[in-house]
């Protein structure tokens, strides 16, 4: 139950203020802006307690989201809810700064009035939202739109609609090329020792889906999952062998769906059915910790030269196969805090010491799979007056590549629509892999 | 210069950090900042001084940030050495904000500030004397400790290097006070005083230190303040006139004069001591007339001053009109608007009401006190409300003051409701005319404010019941009457049921307080009562089946009720099993010996006073009469742990003692309760009962301090005599008067017997009728492997013996006969006791020992570094009482004792003489028998 919710801009000025219930006091807000956005120690929690007063925040940009609430509440719920508001509000207005939050106070105040009823999150997803919040976001660049007044009847459909078994979809809609993108993207985290040892590594991943169908189709997702295969295998020997055999599946620790999944269907059959939703949403979020795989591996060497010198020697190898690119290739080596002087030497990119930073940032716009680069840098350094070791934070990179670090392959995606003359085959379908790095760190 | 002071480019760093948007754009900034500065510093490059302070100043500001700076301090220390004085500014700034005192720097850093001192510009000695006192440290205390008192007294220094010399002296004597020679600048330092500058405010502030420090050197300086202040505060001088701050002159030199004559005793000179009353006169007067401002800063000055005056007033303590019209002025500020001059006048007044000629005239404001407890709104103003009204008391006004504290108690606040009660008890007591009034007080104490009375309020109202005859019916009967009330608190029933248990009798003639009624009173509360206040009951039980036999039956099924018998606390289940043993297997005649009325406790000071001293040091004044000697606390002591109970066994025939006169012989009294117990109870539950007993007299001896009369004069201890791989020896001791009883414990170390064992006290020539010797009992021949084995023998001092008898101990291990001598550790000072005199006395019984013959007298070389506290202890442990206020020598002790034996009693007095710088000490012993004198003479000195 949240208590209520609060924007802040970056000197925390009060954006919006929406108390959704009494025990929230006014002087909340600046309890939370004193304690926690001028706080003179910089505040790493994003959950501040402040006279049995729990706050929860987030930051996008320059601006703070709070929530607040007096109440023992599940604070991955409380923070879920911020990170879906952030969805809505971006898919409303775009960016999330100052400035629009300003031009769409109104638009802003309804979206909280929906999304939070006495407290407790209703719906929250953008697609809904839009049948009923027809309000048009003011964006920074304006956009010509169109906004007609919805007749009764409308009306009375959305009620019906969104009351519904099927909340998320409305009836009638039709396209005349029926068409669907899946994206699968995932972030790769990694922590390795300067030997090259895997201390701790995992992807998280989502499959978006944006689709574009007539009617009330009914869809069929299949992906190489260790325990969909396995139940295969076990139901229809022959179909598996011809199927999955030889190739690789793999373990999912843990996932969740989007509410148009059909659960029940996926705890007995292992199948992900369900009728989507018009336009995009995102059908599944999931993390896995086994055999991943790596695509880029760091090589650190420094060295203490003399007291005021050091060499930093920076290999990285890409390990994917040669036909892929990766790319916004970005490595950051911390240098340490007393650092007067740097000179660094790479052979492919581009690469500079960022004082503002304490780091020399190498970036590299493309590289393909199985090749290997280096950096070196000299680094001087400046005597100071108590010797304090310097903490050697982790080498960190930024990459993006074409394919699922998780090795998760969609195997199938089907569409039935009983009542309207398509199939699957006219479907139009288009599948894409994105990985990411999330913390990707080598120790040096 | 035309790049001048603008350092442009820190404008522009502060700008850029004042328009970041963010924390992190801050830290961005910062960062890359400080990599410009760490690139500029780089050892090959040279900068101007200019950059340098610019880049200094830079750090300086990040720091002020709140970021750590690790570098740029050799640039500061460089930047002193400039003659541009901005640039020197800039490094002395960052050398006493940012480098820490042990840094390696320091010895340059110290190097460059002698440079300056000695400079001949007045701007740089002042940067350096401000640099010496904001590090402040004791190195620089060591360095310029010695320089900066001859810039002090320089001709040629001007005022301003005066005024920063003076306040940097200042910091360094706070810092390290042995910094510098006191005497050797005295007589200059306060002809400061007669200086025509204004910075003499700083130097009477340094002054005021000098004088703490070092009284005697700095006494000159009273009669130079009094003349200072008499010209500042008589309006016919016109010296200061500059100074005056809204019509006030010089409020703040007045001040600090006014504090540093507080340092001192009133000058004895008339004509000076005419001039500071007549200066206090004056102010006094000033005070009367009417504002020349209704601004606040006038009226504040004016006050001060005068706030400080009426110190001073108090502390010279002897003008009797002053003080009076000291008091009056006080009492106009009583109803004044303003609150802190309300405070500070109530805080003048307590201390007013201590001195014997205004007294009177604080008492006078009683109503007034009395109207701001109740009405104001300050709750630190009522808190001296309540200290003045606590000083104010006396036997005229006690009953109304005990009675208006008694209803502010009620709504006092909780952090001095405390105080409070300790101060109501304290002046109940004090000025009680009438017992039945202090009985009722303090119950109604505790009525009011169970809560917040201590242990030793209620104590003490026992001591005092049990000590008066006079009070013990009625406060048994209100006691009983305020036990009635349905919810009373657990302290009511500690004292319910101590005096109940001590004095039930005396009411329970009256049917409504029948036994059987107090008895069901009593228990109605117990099962609401914490298990210590249970413990106390049950005692409270066992003594009615004393008062009152009829109601026997009733109480012995409450002990043996399971609630007791089986309570998962251990001392309640002890209580209630010996308690119901006692009450039905002895007689009625052993029962009234041992549950018999409590003896009267000696007089000592009020335990509950020792506890408001202690939470308020300096504001007790009053102080009671009487002292108590508590001896149970050397019972405790040599209680050293549960493992070694078993070792008290003869401790235990302490309880019967309760009742005992203390003129029963002490051998008789050893052994008649261990007789009368084997009689009646099993061997094994004797000494379980025995130590329980023990422990009880211990726990009473806890709530109550009492002062069992067997235990008074008793002195015990116990630890290893001897011991080898073979054999442990350990004895114990006990002596009281004449008679002496020695405890020997044989423990056997081996596994295997030891036999013909044979132990044997022997004689020798020069104790031979000197110390008559009995054994209860021999002790066995064989002693099994592992086992121990007691002993007893029974002294008597017949007269003077030295040194002391041995102990033979014979026995035969493995076939192999061994023996071995030991010395009893029965010496002549432990049949000696203490004997509290004062000083007239004292010194009449020294004179009468005048003869050459009876007195001894030794000087001898302090082994240990003389302390006079640790000598007092040793002298206490030796037997004697050392006297306080008895010889006018502080330093000096004073013991007297007397050494009893059967055949006289030899009285001694002892004075030891400590010479510091000598290291050596006198020891005089004067004693009515010369032997005595030169033996305890002999002893001591060892």
């Amino acid at each position: 139950m949240i208590g209520g919710l609060f924007l802040y801009n970056h000197k925390g000025e009060v954006l919006i203020s929406r108390i959704y219930r009494d025990d929230i006091g006014r002087n909340a807000c600046d309890a939370f802006r004193v304690n926690v956005i001028h706080a003179r120690q910089h505040v790493r929690s994003p959950v501040t307690n402040i006279a049995r007063t729990s706050f929860f925040h987030t930051k996008r940009g320059n601006i703070w989201l709070c929530a607040v609430t007096k109440q023992n509440v599940n604070a991955v719920m409380v923070f879920e809810f911020l990170m879906k508001m952030i969805d809505v509000m971006q898919s409303y207005f775009g960016k999330i700064n100052e400035e629009n939050i300003k031009n769409n106070f109104v638009l802003i105040y309804e979206l909280l009035d929906e999304v939070l009823d006495f407290g407790y999150p209703q719906k929250t997803d953008t697609g809904i939202l839009k049948t009923f919040i027809t309000q048009q976001g003011i964006k920074t660049q304006i956009e010509t739109l169109v906004n007609g007044a919805k007749t009764k009847e409308e009306t009375t459909q959305i009620t019906s609609q969104v009351t519904g078994q099927i909340g998320w979809r409305r009836e009638g809609i039709k396209y005349r090329r029926n068409e669907l993108f899946l994206d699968v993207l995932e972030s790769v985290n990694l922590l390795m020792s300067p030997q090259g040892q895997v201390l701790s590594a995992h992807v998280a991943g989502r499959v978006v889906m944006k689709s574009f169908l007539s009617g009330m189709p009914e869809c069929k997702f299949g992906m190489n999952d260790k325990l969909v295969l396995d139940k295969g295998n076990k139901t229809n020997d022959e179909l598996s062998k011809n199927s999955s055999g030889g190739k690789p599946s793999i373990a999912i620790d843990d996932c969740t769906f989007h509410q148009c999944v059909k659960l029940s269907k996926f705890e007995s059959e292992r199948s992900i059915s369900f009728i989507p939703a018009d336009g995009e949403f995102e059908l599944m979020r999931y993390r896995t910790t086994k055999d991943i795989s790596l695509p880029f591996r760091v090589i650190p060497l420094v060295r203490d030269i003399a007291r005021s010198k050091m060499e930093v020697k920076v290999v990285l190898k890409s390990n994917f196969k040669p036909t892929l690119l990766a790319q916004k290739i970005e490595i950051r080596i911390p240098t340490p805090l007393n650092t007067s002087g740097v000179q660094v030497l790479c052979m492919k990119g581009k690469a500079k010491y960022k004082a503002s930073e304490n780091a020399i940032v190498w970036k590299m716009k493309r590289m393909a799979g199985m090749k290997e680069s280096q950096i070196s840098a000299e680094i001087e350094l400046l005597p100071t007056a108590e010797k304090k070791k310097w903490s050697r934070p982790p080498i960190s990179m930024n990459f993006e590549v074409p394919f699922a670090p998780s090795g998760l392959k969609v195997r199938y995606l089907k569409v039935f629509e009983p009542k309207l003359n398509y199939n699957d085959h006219d479907v139009i379908k288009w599948v894409r892999y994105i990985g990411k790095s999330g913390l990707y760190e080598t120790r040096c | 210069s035309s790049r001048g002071d603008a350092m442009r480019g820190l404008a522009v760093f502060i700008s850029d950090i004042r328009n970041c948007k963010s924390k992190e754009a801050e830290s961005k900034r910062i960062n890359k900042e400080l990599a410009n500065i760490r690139s500029k510093f780089k050892g090959d490059k040279t900068l101007d001084g200019y950059s340098k302070k610019k880049y200094v100043c830079k750090l300086l500001f990040i720091f002020l940030l709140g970021h750590d700076i690790d570098f740029g301090h050799m640039e500061a220390v460089n930047l002193l050495s400039s003659n541009k004085y901005t640039e020197k500014q800039i490094g002395y700034l960052f050398i006493s904000v940012l480098v820490s005192s042990n840094s390696d720097l320091m010895k340059l850093i110290i190097q460059n500030i002698k440079n300056d001192i000695s400079s001949p510009k007045p701007v740089h000695v002042n940067l350096a004397l401000h640099c010496i006192a904001n590090i402040g440290s004791v190195e620089m205390s060591e360095a310029f400790g010695q320089e900066v008192p001859k810039l002090l007294v320089s001709a040629h220094a001007s005022a301003s290097v005066k005024q920063s010399a003076a306040l940097c002296l200042l910091r360094l004597i706070r810092t390290l006070p042995e910094a510098m020679t006191y005497a050797e600048w005295a007589s200059r330092v306060i002809h400061l005083l007669n200086d025509q500058h204004m910075w003499l405010t700083a130097a009477t502030s340094l002054i005021h230190t000098l004088s703490q420090l070092s009284p005697g050197d700095y006494k000159g300086c009273v009669s130079l303040a009094v003349s200072r202040l008499s010209r500042i505060v008589t309006s016919t001088y016109t010296d200061l006139q500059d100074y005056t701050y809204y019509f006030v002159p010089a409020p703040w030199l007045s001040v600090k004069l006014l504090r540093l004559l507080q340092c001192y005793p009133v000058p004895e000179e008339p004509a000076v001591r005419g001039r500071l009353v007549e200066c206090l006169e004056t102010i006094l007067n000033k005070c009367q007339e009417p504002p020349k401002s209704k601004k606040v800063q006038h009226s504040n000055s004016k006050n001060a001053v005068l706030f400080e005056a009426i110190n001073l007033i108090i502390h010279i303590d002897s003008e009797p009109n002053l003080l009076v019209r000291a008091c009056n002025q006080l009492g106009q500020f009583l109803q004044h608007r303003e609150t802190n001059l309300r405070y500070l006048a109530l805080e003048s007044m307590c201390l007013l009401a201590g001195s014997e000629f205004s007294a009177d005239a604080v008492k006078k404001h009683r109503e007034t006190v009395i109207n701001a407890l109740k009405t104001e709104r300050d709750v630190s103003v009522r808190q001296r409300a309540v200290d003045l009204l606590y000083a104010m008391c006396d036997k005229t006004n006690s009953e109304e003051i005990v009675a208006e504290m008694l209803a502010y108690l009620k709504k006092a606040d909780y952090a001095i409701r405390e105080e409070m009660v300790l101060k109501v008890a304290i002046l109940s007591e004090k000025y009680a005319s009438d017992y039945t009034w202090y009985v009722d007080t303090i119950l109604k104490l505790i009525r009011v404010a169970g809560d917040y009375v201590s242990e030793e309020v209620w104590h003490r109202v026992i001591q005092i019941v049990i000590n008066r005859d006079d009070a013990q019916g009625y406060a048994a009967k209100t006691v009983f009457e305020n036990l009635q009330a349905p919810a009373c608190h657990e302290n009511m029933v500690k004292v319910g049921g101590y005096i109940l248990g001590e004095f039930g009798n005396l009411i329970a003639g009256d049917e409504r307080s029948s036994p059987l009624v107090q008895f069901n009173l009593l228990h109605s509360k117990f099962h609401l009562c914490t298990p210590s206040t249970r413990a106390l009951l049950l005692s409270t039980y066992i003594k009615f089946i004393n008062l009152f036999p009829e109601i026997k039956p009733t109480i012995q099924n409450v002990l043996q009720n399971n609630n007791q018998l089986r309570n998962a606390d251990v001392e309640l289940q002890q209580r209630a099993l010996e308690y119901s043993q006692l009450s039905s297997i002895t007689s009625q005649d052993v029962l009234a010996t041992v549950l018999e009325e409590m003896p009267p406790f000696p007089e000592r000071e009020s335990s509950i006073l020792a506890k408001l001293k202690k939470k308020k040091p300096a504001s007790v004044q009053v102080s009671l009469v009487g002292c108590f000697i508590s001896t149970y606390v050397s019972v405790q002591v040599s209680l050293v742990g549960d493992t070694l109970m078993d070792a008290f066994d003869d401790v235990l025939t302490l309880p019967a003692d309760l009742g005992e006169s203390p003129s029963t012989e002490s051998t008789e009294h050893a052994n008649r309760p261990n007789g009368l117990a084997k009689k009646i109870i099993s061997p094994g539950f004797l000494l379980r009962f025995k130590l329980i007993h023990f422990k009880n007299l211990l726990i009473f001896a806890d709530t109550i301090p009492t002062g069992s009369k067997g235990m008074r004069g008793l002195e015990f201890f116990f630890g290893v005599l001897f011991e080898n791989a073979l054999i442990q020896v350990g004895v114990k001791c006990e002596f009281k008067e004449q008679y002496g009883r020695v405890g020997l414990f044989f423990g056997n170390k081996t596994g295997n017997q030891l036999q013909n064992f044979a132990a044997a006290v022997s004689l020798g020539p020069e104790h031979q009728g000197k110390i008559n010797v009995a054994t209860q009992k021999e002790p066995p021949s064989q002693i099994d492997g592992g086992a121990q084995v007691q002993h007893f023998i029974n002294l008597e001092c017949i007269s003077m013996f030295s040194g002391s008898p041995n102990l033979q101990l014979r026995y035969q291990h493995s076939s192999a006969p061994q023996q071995v001598t030991l010395k009893l550790p029965v010496i002549i000072n432990k049949f000696m006791e203490g004997v509290d005199m004062n000083s007239g006395d004292f010194f009449s019984r020294w004179k009468q020992l005048g003869q050459p013959t009876q007195e001894t007298q030794k000087i001898f070389q302090a082994r240990h570094p003389i302390d006079t506290e640790a000598a007092r202890t040793k002298l206490t442990g030796f037997g004697m009482c050392a006297l306080t206020n008895v010889d006018p020598n502080p330093e000096n002790l004073v013991g007297s004792g007397i050494i009893k034996t059967k055949t006289s009693q030899i009285g001694c007095l002892l004075r030891l003489e400590p010479n510091k710088q000598a290291k050596m000490y006198r020891l005089t012993v004067r004693s009515s028998v010369g032997e005595a004198a030169a033996l305890i003479c002999s002893m001591l000195e060892e």
